[in-house]
C-alpha cells in the first residue's frame, strides 16, 4: 500500500471455469464495472477447492477468499459443486469457531449468463472486507518470531 | 469377558480365519495396556480388557495386510466402520471383536484426584459409577465421571456400533455432557479475537511431532499435506501459525470421519486442547448434515455424500 492512499481489501476468487470464470468474462465483456480488489484463480471445478487453500491464502495475507461455482444442479461434473458445499460450509463455520471472521471465507453461485451476479458478488464481498479492516490474523507480532508471510 | 477374548483369538487364529489379532496388552508401565499385533496363537493368552485400553486400534487396521481380528470398544468401531465406508479396509477381511466399554481411565485425572504417581498407587478398580483407587493400604472411591477421559464423558455409542463376536452384554456409559462440554463452551463465550488468541497461544507451543496426525485413524493420507514440497503449504518448521494451519485443516480433512476417540488430545506431548477442536467439528457436521461418522458401513462418506439443497444460507 502507498502512503497517502486508501486501504484496499485484497480478495483472492477461486471461480470454476464453467460457469463463475465465464460470468467474470461476461461482466467484462458486458462493460460492466467490478471492484479490483479481487484476484482471480481459474479452476476446473468448485470441488477442486481444497479448504488449504483457503487457510493458504489467509496465511499469504489475503484479505479474503471467495469460492464461486456453478448452481445446484449445473455442475459440469454432475457432483463437484455439491462437494465444495459441504466443504466450504464447514470450513466457514469451523473458521468461525477457532476465531476467524466469517466474512473473510465467501462462497457463490454465479453461472456462465450471470456476469451482472458477479459484479454484485464481488462488490458485496469486498464491502464486507471494507467493514472488518485487514486480515492481520497471522500477522508477526508475536514474540521472537521472525516468520515472513511470503 | 478377558477368557473369552483370548479364546476367540486363540480359536480365529489357529481355524485361519484371520492372519492377524490386534488387541491389548499390559504395558510396561504401571496399568498402562499396550498394543498387541500378532500372528502367533500362543500369544492370544497375553490379550487384556481393563478400563485403561486407551489406544484406538483401527489405526493398525491399514497397516497389516491379510484378514484381522481386531478389538474394538464403541468408538475404535466406528473408525473401523468408517474406514470401510472409505474402502480402505473390505468387511469380509475384518473380525471384529467388540468390546462393550465403560469408559476408560484418565491415569492424569486419577493422578490428581489422589494426588500421587501413578506408581505409588495400588490399584484401581471400576465399581458401577465408581473408581475406587487402593492406595498405602487405603481405598479411596471416586465418581466414575471424574476420573474418565473427557471423550468417554461424552460418549454416545459405548457398545461397538458394528462387531462380529460381542464380548459381554450390551453397555451403557457414564455420561456428563456438561463436563465434556466445558472448555468449548468457554470458548464459545470468547469474542472471536479471544478465541483466535486463545489457539494462537496454544499453538506456539505446538512442536510439530504430528503425534495427533499418526494416532488418527481417520488420518490415512498415504501423504500429507504438511510434507508436500511443491508446492509448500505450510514450513515444516514449529511456527504457531503452520502450527495452527496444520491442525485447522487436519481437521476439516477427517470432518464426518472423526468419531471422538480423543486419541490426538491423549498423544498431545504439549497437552493442547486438541479435542476442543475435534469435538466441535464432530457436532458441526450432524448439526449441519445431520451426519454421524462411523454409523452405517453403507452411507456414503460425509465430504462425498449430499442433497440438492442444503446450507444454502451459506451461500449467494
Amino acid at each position: 500500500m502507498r502512503q497517502g492512499t486508501e486501504w484496499e481489501p485484497k480478495l483472492v476468487g477461486f471461480l470454476c471455469k464453467w460457469c463463475s470464470y465465464a460470468g467474470a468474462d461476461l461482466a467484462g465483456t458486458s462493460r460492466k464495472k467490478y471492484p479490483a480488489n479481487i484476484r482471480i484463480i481459474k479452476v476446473p471445478c468448485s470441488g477442486r477447492v481444497d479448504p488449504l487453500f483457503i487457510l493458504k491464502a489467509l496465511r499469504l495475507g489475503f484479505d479474503g477468499v471467495l469460492v464461486s461455482g456453478c448452481h445446484p444442479g449445473e455442475c459440469h461434473y454432475q457432483t463437484g459443486n455439491y462437494r465444495a458445499r459441504r466443504r466450504v460450509a464447514i470450513t466457514k463455520k469451523f473458521l468461525e469457531y477457532v476465531g476467524i471472521e466469517p466474512q473473510r471465507v465467501q462462497a457463490s453461485w454465479v453461472s456462465a449468463s450471470e456476469g451482472g451476479k458477479f459484479t454484485e458478488v464481488v462488490a458485496e464481498v469486498t464491502k464486507g472486507l471494507k467493514e472488518i479492516g485487514p486480515n492481520q490474523l497471522f500477522s508477526q507480532e508475536r514474540q521472537g518470531d521472525g516468520t515472513k508471510a511470503t | 469377558m478377558e477368557q473369552r477374548l483370548r479364546n476367540e483369538a486363540k480359536a480365529l487364529l489357529e481355524q485361519g480365519k484371520v492372519d492377524w489379532i490386534i488387541g491389548f496388552e499390559s504395558g510396561s508401565l504401571k496399568f498402562a495396556t499396550t498394543p498387541l499385533i500378532t500372528k502367533d496363537k500362543n500369544d492370544a493368552d497375553r490379550l487384556v480388557i481393563n478400563p485403561f485400553m486407551v489406544n484406538n486400534l483401527a489405526n493398525f487396521l491399514t497397516e497389516v495386510k491379510g484378514r484381522v481380528g481386531i478389538v474394538a470398544k464403541g468408538c475404535d468401531s466406528r473408525s473401523i466402520v468408517s474406514l470401510m465406508q472409505d474402502n480402505k479396509v473390505a468387511r469380509e477381511d475384518v473380525v471384529i471383536l467388540g468390546v462393550p466399554c465403560r469408559g476408560i481411565i484418565d491415569l492424569s485425572k486419577v493422578e490428581r484426584l489422589v494426588g500421587k504417581e501413578r506408581d505409588e498407587l495400588d490399584d484401581i478398580t471400576r465399581e458401577g459409577d465408581k473408581v475406587a483407587i487402593k492406595v498405602d493400604g487405603e481405598k479411596k472411591e471416586f465418581l466414575a465421571t471424574e476420573a474418565l477421559f473427557d471423550n468417554c464423558l461424552a460418549c454416545e455409542f459405548p457398545t461397538p456400533q458394528e462387531y462380529d463376536i460381542l464380548l459381554g452384554e450390551p453397555s451403557t456409559s457414564v455420561v456428563n455432557k456438561p463436563a465434556a462440554q466445558e472448555k468449548i463452551e468457554k470458548l464459545k463465550e470468547m469474542t472471536p479475537e479471544q478465541r483466535w488468541e486463545f489457539w494462537k497461544n496454544e499453538f506456539s507451543r505446538c512442536i510439530r511431532c504430528y503425534a495427533c496426525r499418526n494416532v488418527c485413524p481417520a488420518c490415512f493420507c498415504q501423504r500429507c499435506f504438511v510434507e508436500e514440497t511443491e508446492p509448500q503449504w505450510v514450513l515444516p518448521v514449529p511456527r504457531w501459525q503452520d502450527n495452527l494451519i496444520f491442525q485447522i485443516v487436519r481437521n476439516i480433512h477427517v470432518a464426518g470421519r472423526c468419531t471422538d476417540c480423543g486419541e490426538c488430545e491423549r498423544v498431545c506431548p504439549v497437552n493442547i486442547p486438541l479435542r476442543s477442536l475435534t469435538k466441535e467439528m464432530y457436532d458441526l457436521v450432524d448439526e449441519l448434515f445431520h451426519y454421524k461418522a462411523g454409523m452405517d458401513k453403507e452411507a456414503a462418506p460425509l465430504l462425498i455424500a449430499y442433497e440438492y439443497a442444503e446450507a444454502e444460507d451459506l451461500f449467494r
